[in-house]
C-alpha cells in the first residue's frame, strides 16, 4: 500500500473520519447528552470543554462503548481501510485513552506497548529484546520523548505515561489518518510536562489524525485546539474555531452567564463554634487550623493533594495525625477512636462510596443502622429487628430514596440513591458535625439538588457541616465560606462577595488575581 | 397483577415521601413470601435432597431406607457439621481459616495426651484442650491484625505450626486408653440422636442467634461485607476478626476432641480431612436461605445434603473415590449457578432503571426479589 503524504489526505478525503449526529444518553432522571452532533476531519485537533457533568466523560464513554445510547443516535467513523462503517465497528476504529490510561504499572514500556499486538504462537518464542527495545525507544522519540523504556511504567513521570499510552493507540496503525481521542489526559500533569504531551498530540494532528480533546483547563484549549466545542447539561452549545474565542467567552459559554454566587443557607448561624481544630497535621494536611459553627456549611477547596481530600478523614479520626488537637463542644476527639467520634456526633461521609462509604452487599436498612446498633439492642443482646426495620424507613423515607425497599441490597441502586443511603445512616445518627467529602460524586442531577436540601437541613437543625469537594460550583452555590487548601495548609478564606468562582481557581492554584489559567474542577465525574 | 400496579404508585414517590414516615409500606402479600420462601433459588438444597432421597429409595431400597444408615449418618456426619458451622462466623468476617482441620486434630490430640499422658480427670482435659484451642484462634487473629498478614497465608502458616506440634505431642504415635467415661460423650444417646448431634444442633442455635439476632453479628457481618466501610461505621474491625478466629478455634477443638471420644483413640492424622468438606459446606450454604451470606443452617442443610449424596452412592456400590468426586462437582455448581443468578438479578434492575428514565426510580421493586 502506498502511503499517502497528508496535504493529499487533507485535500482528497473531505469525509470526516468521525461523525456524530444526534448522539443522546439518559440515566433515571436525567438526560446526561442531548442530541450532540459532531464531525472531526483529518489533521485537527477538537476540544471538548464543559463543567463537571455537562456530558463530556459520558459523550466518551458513549463512544467507546461502555454505554449504550439512546435509540435515534449516529455514530459513523472511517476504517484505516477507508471504509465508512457505524455502530460497534465504529467504535472498533477510534483509538481512546482514558483518563487512567490504561496501562499496567509493574510492566515496562516494551511490554506494555506489546500487550496490544496479536502474535498467535510467536508469542511463546522468546521475544527479541534488542529489537523490541529499538522499536519502543524510536515509537516514543517519535513524541519527542526519551526515557529507558525497560523502566516500569510506575516509575516514570507521568508525561511519558501519557506518550506511552498514545505510542500504544497509535501503533500499528496502517493509516496516519485515524481517530484519537483523550479524556482529561492533561489532570495530572504539570506545566512542563502538559508541553511535551501537547508536542506529541499536535505530531499525532499534523500527521493525518483527527483528535478529540476532552479538557477542562481552558488554557490548554486555547493553545492547543483548532475548534472547540463546548457542553452544557449535555447539550452542545457552542462550536467555535480557533481566533473566535478567547478565556472570557468560553467562561461565560461554559457556565451559561452565571454568576453563581447564592448561598441558600437562610437559617440562624450559632455564634460559637462547635468544631475547634487547632495545628492538625496528617497525610497531606500541615497544620491546619478551622472552626465551625453549628449551623455553618464550611466548604473546603483545593487541588488533588493540596490537602483538601485528607482533612475530612483527620478530623474523624480515620486517618493518621501526626499533630494536633479537635474539639467537638466540650469534647476532644482523639484520633482512631472512631466509636467515640460517632457517639460525640460525628458523621463521616468518604469520597469513595464503593470502597469505604457502605457495604455495598447490605441491604439498605443494614448499612442506614450499622454506626448506631445500640438504641436497637434488647434483652439478651437481641436486635429490635422490627424496630430497626420502622426507623430504616422512616430515615429513608425522608432522604427520599427510591424505591423505597429497605431490604434490597444497597449495590442494586443508582448512584444518587445509594448516596441518600449513606446519607441517612448519619442522619439517623443527629450529627453535630458533617464532615462530607465529595458528597455528590458519580450522583446525577436530581439527586444532587435533594442531597443538597439533606445537607442544607441538617445544618438548619444544628449541624455544622465541612464539605470537602473538586466541584466549585457546589461549593459556590451551599457553602456559607470556603476554606482553600494549597500544599497543605489553608492559605485563603472566602466568603460574602469574594467567594467567586473566579477567586476560588486562582486561591488553590496560587495565582493571585493575575494569573490567566482558568481550571474548572480536578476530577470529572459522570 | 393489580396489586403490582398499586405498589408501584405506594411508598415511592417523593410527594409520599414524607408521610411514609410513621407508616411503614405495605408489607410483601403472604403468597409472594411464601413463593420467595420456597423459590429453588433460595432453598436448592433442600430440593437436591428430596431429588436424592427419591432416586436412592428406588435404587437401593433395602438399605437406603434403613433407619440405621441415617442414625449412623446423622452421627458421624455431626462433627463435619459441627467444624462447618465454625467456620461460619470467621467467613461472615471475611476471614480464611485454613487452619480449621489442624485445629480439629490438635484439640483430638490435645485432649488424649491430657487423658492418657497426664492423667487429668475428663472435664480439666476437656476445658483445658477448648481454651488452648481459643487461645490459638486468638493468636492467629492477632497474626492477621497486627501485622496485616493476609488471613489466607497467616492460617496456611498456622497450620503447619500445629500440624508439626500434633507430632511432636503424639510422638508421631496413636495415643489410647482414652478411658469410658470420656468414650461416652461421643456414644450417648439422648432421643435416639447421639450427643455429638445435639451439641452441633445447640452450638449452630447459639451461633445462629448470634450472627444474625445481635448486633454482634451485624458487626461481624459488616467486617467481612466490607472492612473499611465497617471500620468508618465504628465497627471495631481487628477485634471482630480476633472474635470470629476465637470461636473458630474453640469450635474446631470441641470436635477435635468428640472425634477421638467417638474413635476411642487420639489420632494424628485426623484433623485435615475435615478442612475440605468443611469449607465446601459453608460455601455451599451461603448459597441457600440467605441470599449469598454465610449462614449457619445453610451450612448444615448442605453438610447433610452431601453426606446423603455420598451415602446412596457407596450403598449402590460405587467405587472407593466417589465422595470427593461427587463433593467437589456439587460445590462447583452450586457456587457457580449462585453466581450467575447475582449477575442476572444486577443486569435485570439495571436494565429496568434504564427502560424507563425519568420515573425509572418508582419501580416494582418486588418484581425482582420474587422471580
Amino acid at each position: 500500500m502506498r502511503e499517502p503524504s497528508v496535504p493529499e489526505l487533507a485535500s482528497s478525503i473531505r469525509s470526516p473520519l468521525l461523525q456524530v449526529e444526534a448522539l443522546s444518553k439518559s440515566f433515571p432522571g436525567v438526560r446526561a447528552l442531548d442530541e450532540v452532533s459532531l464531525e472531526v476531519f483529518s489533521g485537527e485537533v477538537v476540544a471538548v470543554v464543559g463543567h463537571n457533568g455537562s456530558g463530556k466523560s459520558t459523550l466518551v464513554k458513549v463512544l467507546a462503548g461502555l454505554y449504550e445510547p439512546d435509540p435515534g443516535g449516529q455514530v459513523f467513523a472511517r476504517t484505516a481501510e477507508g471504509a465508512i462503517v457505524q455502530g460497534s465497528e465504529a467504535r472498533d476504529a477510534l483509538h481512546i485513552i482514558h483518563q487512567d490510561l490504561g496501562l499496567i504499572g509493574n510492566l515496562s514500556t516494551i511490554e506494555n506497548l506489546d500487550l496490544g499486538r496479536r502474535h498467535g504462537l510467536r508469542s511463546l518464542l522468546p521475544a527479541p529484546s534488542r529489537d523490541e527495545r529499538r522499536r519502543a525507544s524510536e515509537l516514543v522519540a517519535q513524541f519527542g520523548a526519551s526515557f529507558d523504556v525497560r523502566a516500569p511504567i510506575a516509575s516514570l513521570p507521568p508525561a511519558a505515561r501519557t506518550v506511552v499510552a498514545i505510542a500504544r493507540a497509535l501503533d500499528g496503525w496502517t493509516r496516519p489518518d485515524n481517530m484519537l481521542i483523550l479524556d482529561e489526559p492533561t489532570a495530572t500533569l504539570r506545566g512542563e510536562e502538559v508541553a511535551l504531551l501537547f508536542g506529541a498530540v499536535r505530531r499525532t494532528a499534523k500527521g493525518g489524525a483527527g483528535v478529540i480533546f476532552i479538557s477542562h483547563r481552558l488554557d490548554e484549549v486555547v493553545n492547543l485546539a483548532d475548534r472547540v466545542l463546548v457542553l452544557r447539561d449535555g447539550r452542545l452549545v457552542a462550536a467555535l474555531e480557533a481566533g473566535e474565542y478567547d478565556h472570557e467567552t468560553l467562561v461565560n459559554l461554559i457556565t451559561g452567564g452565571a454568576a453563581g454566587s447564592a448561598a441558600a443557607v437562610e437559617h440562624k448561624i450559632l455564634d460559637d463554634p462547635v468544631l475547634r481544630v487547632r495545628g492538625l497535621s496528617g497525610e497531606t494536611v500541615v497544620r491546619a487550623d478551622l472552626d465551625i459553627r453549628p449551623g455553618e456549611i464550611v466548604g473546603v477547596s483545593g487541588v488533588v493533594g493540596s490537602g483538601r481530600e485528607a482533612i475530612g478523614g483527620l478530623i474523624f479520626g480515620a486517618l493518621r495525625r501526626t499533630s494536633g488537637e479537635v474539639e467537638l463542644g466540650d469534647r476532644s476527639l482523639p484520633p482512631g477512636r472512631l466509636r467515640a467520634a460517632i457517639a460525640a456526633g460525628v458523621g463521616y461521609v468518604p469520597a469513595d462510596r464503593h470502597s469505604a462509604g457502605a457495604v455495598m452487599s447490605f441491604s439498605v436498612r443494614e448499612n442506614v443502622t450499622l454506626p448506631q446498633l445500640r438504641p436497637l439492642r434488647r434483652r439478651l443482646g437481641r436486635l429490635d429487628l422490627r424496630q430497626e426495620r420502622r426507623e430504616a424507613i422512616s430515615w429513608l423515607g425522608r432522604v427520599g430514596l427510591r424505591p423505597l425497599v429497605p431490604e434490597r441490597a444497597l449495590s442494586l441502586f443508582s448512584g444518587g440513591n445509594q448516596q441518600k443511603a449513606v446519607l441517612a445512616k448519619w442522619l439517623r445518627n443527629e450529627p453535630r458535625l458533617l464532615l462530607l467529602d465529595e458528597p455528590t460524586q458519580g450522583v446525577d442531577v436530581g439527586a444532587k439538588a435533594s442531597i443538597y436540601e439533606l445537607v442544607v437541613g441538617a445544618a438548619g437543625r444544628g449541624a455544622a457541616v465541612l464539605i470537602s469537594s473538586s466541584d466549585t460550583e457546589e461549593l459556590l452555590s451551599i457553602c456559607n465560606r470556603v476554606l482553600v487548601f494549597r500544599e497543605g495548609e489553608v492559605v485563603a478564606t472566602l466568603e460574602g462577595e469574594d467567594l467567586t468562582d473566579h477567586r476560588l481557581v486562582m486561591e488553590s492554584l496560587g495565582l493571585g488575581r493575575a494569573g490567566a489559567e482558568i481550571v474548572f474542577g480536578d476530577t470529572e465525574d459522570c | 397483577m393489580s396489586s403490582d400496579v398499586k405498589r408501584a404508585f405506594g411508598p415511592g414517590s417523593v410527594e409520599l415521601a414524607t408521610s411514609v414516615h410513621d407508616s411503614e409500606p405495605p408489607a410483601r402479600p403472604w403468597h409472594q413470601s411464601v413463593r420467595l420462601a420456597l423459590s429453588f433459588r433460595n432453598i436448592s438444597a433442600i430440593y437436591i435432597f428430596l431429588v436424592l432421597f427419591v432416586l436412592f429409595s428406588l435404587w437401593v431400597p433395602e438399605t437406603f431406607l434403613q433407619w440405621d444408615t441415617w442414625h449412623s449418618l446423622l452421627a458421624t456426619q455431626a462433627l463435619v457439621a459441627l467444624v462447618a458451622i465454625g467456620l461460619v462466623p470467621a467467613l461472615a468476617a471475611g476471614v480464611f481459616n485454613l487452619a480449621i482441620g489442624a485445629q480439629v486434630g490438635f484439640g483430638s490430640i490435645l485432649v488424649a495426651w491430657f487423658l492418657a499422658k497426664q492423667g487429668l480427670g475428663v472435664a480439666p482435659a476437656i476445658a483445658l484442650t477448648v481454651v488452648a484451642g481459643t487461645v490459638i484462634g486468638v493468636g492467629s487473629g492477632l497474626v492477621i491484625t497486627r501485622f496485616r498478614i493476609d488471613s489466607f497465608i497467616a492460617t496456611l502458616g498456622i497450620s503447619s505450626v500445629l500440624l508439626a506440634m500434633i507430632q511432636w505431642i503424639a510422638n508421631s504415635q496413636q495415643i489410647v486408653d482414652l478411658g469410658e467415661s470420656f468414650q461416652r460423650i461421643a456414644t450417648n444417646e439422648v432421643l435416639g440422636l447421639t450427643l455429638p448431634v445435639w451439641f452441633m444442633l445447640a452450638v449452630g442455635l447459639l451461633l445462629w442467634y448470634v450472627l444474625e439476632r445481635t448486633p454482634l453479628g451485624r458487626r461481624l457481618y459488616a467486617t467481612g461485607g466490607n472492612p473499611e466501610a465497617a471500620r468508618l461505621a465504628g465497627v471495631p474491625v481487628p477485634a471482630m476478626v480476633v472474635l470470629s478466629l476465637a470461636i473458630c478455634g474453640a469450635i474446631a477443638t470441641a470436635a477435635g476432641i468428640l472425634q477421638s471420644a467417638q474413635v476411642g483413640t487420639g489420632d494424628p492424622t485426623v484433623g485435615p480431612g475435615f478442612l475440605l468438606p468443611a469449607f465446601a459446606a459453608a460455601f455451599l450454604g451461603s448459597t441457600q436461605f440467605r441470599g449469598g451470606r454465610y449462614n449457619i443452617w445453610g451450612t448444615v442443610v448442605a453438610v447433610y445434603v452431601l453426606a446423603t449424596g455420598v451415602k446412596g452412592l457407596q450403598l449402590a456400590g460405587a467405587p472407593v473415590w466417589i465422595p470427593d468426586l461427587f463433593n467437589g462437582i456439587a460445590l462447583l455448581i452450586a457456587v457457580g449457578m449462585s453466581r450467575i443468578e447475582a449477575t442476572s438479578i444486577r443486569s435485570r434492575a439495571i436494565s429496568r432503571m434504564i427502560r424507563r428514565p425519568g420515573s425509572g426510580a418508582t419501580t416494582r421493586a418486588e418484581e425482582n426479589t420474587s422471580n
